[in-house]
Formats: structure tokens, sequence, C-alpha cells
């Protein structure tokens, strides 16, 4: 197949603050960008299947509003006029929610999930529903009503998942942001193999009342964008807390203003065991790596090795809470209709019928230790680091693995803030990423050693194609 | 990679947990269960005293 191509001075190769000092300084109409948007949507999209749904006409309705806002004076934000997608998983008032799924090819909310009320609010004009694993855990799939997202680095390539056309449509410029979700590395997986930026936040720290649940006790909400920065723009008006969310956090907010301030003296902990002994990475994830650990020495960050639980060790816990909640949530749909699944689904899912009551106990009481143990490391470092995928994207396949490939569920057992930036590229010009990992809540600090890296490096200047 | 659940034990199961899927689906199921085995055994192995590790509740603002 072709490669997209995102020319340099298209409008969709624009940041969001790139966009957003435009659009405030009326430089840029939000009706030309939403057009352009759209223009590239139905250009690409054929290809590259990101999108289950395109909101063409209430998308231009909203820019519309939007440019007429802002020449009134009345500029909401950073978000306003910017074109966003929601993975559809994320619930939509009148507009259909099928998580790309056959059991809810019909499913029509009532309500908005409360992310999408704070982005509407603030001004963000909503591209479309974008695909995903089947109920963020299907895996790449060939069995469902829609075809499954293609990676816009090579359409032959995975783009992984389970937001999968949340990476897909912002690498290939079809939105300048996008909403993903991360129950096991759903966020931070696709982020890295689409080579953009992608925060798993603090647990409780985004809402996800109105967002289809996979496991409550794992499942984190979060924005996916082309920069760290970007993602701040968007968690500024994402986090908060949320009476209609039993387990929103109900904290003093972070401030994600400041992604400008330097580094130095920031003390970083290598999680060396994880891509060398645990799950051995390949050598161009590790060269590039090592690379990065170079470059954040230079802007002052201190570097040293840490040692945590092995990797297994949280695999192993979050895989039996993820199975026995996901299946406690699906096993009405599993029993009385199991064909309306995809095969890939029902293996992963339906395996949590087999998850004793002692099994998942015990695996909370796994999770508290280590949530103590990582507690007490954190004491002496900032923010851990490592690779994110132990391997650049793979060749498209209905993948029916369960061998993990990423290092990222870990710290959706801990909770903490996780966030992908992508560090470099393979050989065959696929992206490769690290991971920022901080103590829980200071979000602004994963971000911010995130947006000094990109900074620093020329990664951000590539894009799909070019 | 093989389950040590055999697949006759494995279809035991599935009667009892209530599903009915097809033997195609079964063996689909089975052979994913091959990799979950595994860490349920890690977790299960765990040596844990009576008094030790509360599992709930889980409280990220508690660090």
């Amino acid at each position: 197949m072709d490669q997209l191509v995102v020319s340099k001075n298209d409008l969709a190769a624009m940041t969001i603050a790139e966009a957003a000092v435009q659009i405030r300084s009326r430089e840029l109409s939000p009706v030309d960008l939403a057009a352009a948007t759209f223009k590239r949507i139905a250009a690409l999209d054929g290809q590259l299947h990101s999108h289950i749904l395109v909101l063409e006409e209430a998308g231009m309705a909203a820019a519309k509003e939007a440019e007429a806002e802002i020449a009134a004076g009345r500029w909401r934000g950073p978000l306003h006029g910017m074109p966003i997608g929601l993975k559809d998983i994320y619930g939509t008032a009148g507009i259909p929610t099928t998580a790309h799924s056959a059991l809810l090819r019909d499913h029509v909310p009532t309500r908005d999930a409360a992310c999408v009320t704070r982005l509407r609010d603030a001004g963000a004009i909503f591209t479309g529903k974008l695909s995903t694993w089947e109920f963020a855990i299907g895996g790449t799939s060939f069995d469902l009503p829609w075809p499954p997202a293609r990676n816009p680095w090579n359409l032959e390539y995975d783009p992984s998942g389970s937001s999968s056309g949340s990476a897909a449509a912002v690498a290939a410029g079809l939105c300048l942001g996008a909403m993903g979700s991360d129950t096991g590395g759903s966020i931070r997986g696709p982020a890295a193999w689409c080579g953009i930026a992608g925060l798993k936040p603090t647990y409780g720290l985004v809402s996800k009342a109105g967002v289809l649940p996979l496991s409550f006790s794992l499942d984190h909400a979060g924005p996916m964008c082309w920069t760290a920065e970007d993602c701040a723009l968007m968690m500024q008006v994402l986090a908060g807390h949320d009476p209609n969310d039993p387990t929103s956090a109900d904290v003093a907010l972070p401030d994600f203003s400041d992604m400008e301030a330097p580094i130095a003296g920031v003390r970083v902990g290598v999680v060396r065991h994880f891509f060398e002994r645990d799950m051995p990475c390949e050598p161009d994830v590790a060269a590039a790596f090592e690379e990065s650990l170079r470059v954040l020495r230079g802007l002052g960050a201190v570097v040293a090795d840490v040692v945590i639980a092995p990797f297994d060790d949280y695999a192993a816990a979050a895989g039996q809470i993820s199975r026995a909640e996901s299946y406690a949530i699906h096993e009405a749909d599993l029993r009385a209709t199991p064909e309306l699944y995809g095969a890939i689904f029902r293996q992963r899912v339906a395996a949590g019928a087999f998850v004793r009551g002692v099994d998942y106990v015990n695996a909370q009481r796994a999770r508290a230790r280590l949530v103590a143990e990582l507690a007490v490391t954190m004491r002496g470092v900032d923010v851990l680091m490592f690779p994110t995928a132990r391997k650049v994207a793979p060749k498209m396949a209905a993948d029916k693995s369960l061998g993990g490939a990423f290092y990222n569920r870990a710290f959706n057992l801990t909770g903490s803030p996780a966030l992908s930036v992508c560090n470099g590229f393979s050989a065959a010009g696929l992206p490769i990423a690290l991971q920022i990992v901080g103590r829980p809540f200071e979000d602004p600090l994963v971000l911010r050693v995130g947006a000094a890296y990109e900074r620093a490096t020329p990664w951000r200047a590539r894009r799909p194609g070019v | 990679m093989q389950a040590k659940t055999s697949l006759e034990d494995f279809q035991a199961l599935v009667r009892r947990a209530g599903l009915t899927l097809s033997p195609a689906q079964i063996v689909e199921l089975h052979s994913g269960w091959a990799y979950i085995e595994p860490m349920l055994e890690r977790i299960r192995a765990h040596g844990r005293g009576r008094e030790a590790d509360l599992a709930l509740t889980f409280r990220p603002d508690m660090f």
C-alpha cells in the first residue's frame, strides 16, 4: 500500500499548542482547520481505517460556532476549535458508541461521557468515533463489523491497541488530539508503535464516567497527541474530581501549565531489569533507549539504575484482576450471545470465568504489596524510565497471542502516571518509544520530562511518509 | 505453548461456567489458557501469612 504523507506545511501537521496560538490571534480559522481535517479524513481513512464514524456535519457546525465566539472575544482556552477524536468507547449522547463490536452496533447513549462534556465545554471539535480493539481488549481482529485500524508509518504494520484508531488518527494528522483508554497499556502501546505521545494519567485523576468499562480498578482515561506538551494541554481540561465516577480522586488539581521548565536535577531511575532480564528488548530498542539517557543527562537529569519487582509479578496480578473484572462485565452477554463477540475477545475475556474468587483476592493482595514496594523505590527517584515496547510494530495479523510486547501493565496495577514518547525509528522507519513513570498525581512532572526530551531531539519533526 | 489443563478438563470448566460455546470456540479458549495458567500459578504460589498484605482498598493517594 502507499505511504500516507503529512506535509510539514499541512494544517494537519500542527500541534495543538501551535494551532491554539494562531486560533486565539485569529491567524487561523477553526472552520479552515476543521475543513482541512475532514478533507484529510475523507482522503486517507479509506486506507487507514482509524474511524468507525466521521462527525463532519456536527464538527463543521461546532467549528463555525467556535469561530464566531472567538471573533466576539470569547476564546475558551487552548482546545477551542481544536479537532479531537474519541475512541469509540466514550459515550456520546445521540451518537452511536459501538466499542467496535457487533454487540453494540446499534447502541446510542443518551449522555455524554464526563470527558466528552469537559472537552466540549472547552470548545473542542469532535471529528469522529475512532476504531478500537473490541471493548478495548479484543486485539487486532478481522471478524468484527469494521476493519482494524492500520499503522500510518506503514499500512501493512500493526498500530497496536486497544486505542488503535486514536493513535493512527493522531499520527496521520486526522485529528490533533484524541481520547484513549488504558487498562493494560492501551494508550501507551499504540502511542509507541504509531510514534506519538500518550499519557495514562494517575488512577482517579480523569473521570471514567460514561466510558464503557473493561476492568474497573485498572481502567484509565487519557489523552493521545503528537507531543507531550499537547497531552498537558488536554490534561488541563480533563483532570478533576467527578462525583459520578466512584473511583475519581478528590485531590488538589495538578498544574499542567508549565511544560517549559528545565529538568536539571530530576532523578531518573532506569528499570533496567525490565528490558534486559525480565523481558529482553530488541537491539534497536535498547540502542535508542541508551541514546535517550545520554540526551537526558545532557539536560541535567541525574540517571541511575533502580530495581523494582520482576515484571511478571505485576503482569500476573494485573492479568487476574483484569480477567475477573472484565468477565464480571461481560458474563451475561458471553453466555447469551457469544457469537456477537470476535474470537480474540472471547479468548481473552471468557477465560475470566475460571479465575477463582481467591485468585482475585490474592491478586489484589499482591497488588497492595507491589504498590507499597514501588512507593519506597520512588522516594529515591522522581521518575522511572524504560522502553515502552520491547520491539517495533509487527506486520498486521489477527493477533491471538497473549504474550507481552510491552512493559505497560505494571503501572495500571500501581495507578502511577505513565507517558510514552517517541525516541527514534528502526531501520525500517517504524517508531520506537520510551516510557516515563511518576509518583501518583505528579503527572505534570512526567509530561515535563517528556516535553523536554522531545524538544531536545529531532523526532517530532518527522511525520509518516515525509 | 500447551496448557497443563487437558482439553477434557477444560470442557468441564466451560460447562460449569454456564458458557455455551461451540467445540471450535472451546479449543480457541483452551489455547489462550496456556498463557494464563502460569500467571495464575504465580499468584497462587506466592507465600503470604494470614495477616499479611491486606487486599483492599487500593488508594493511590495514600502513597
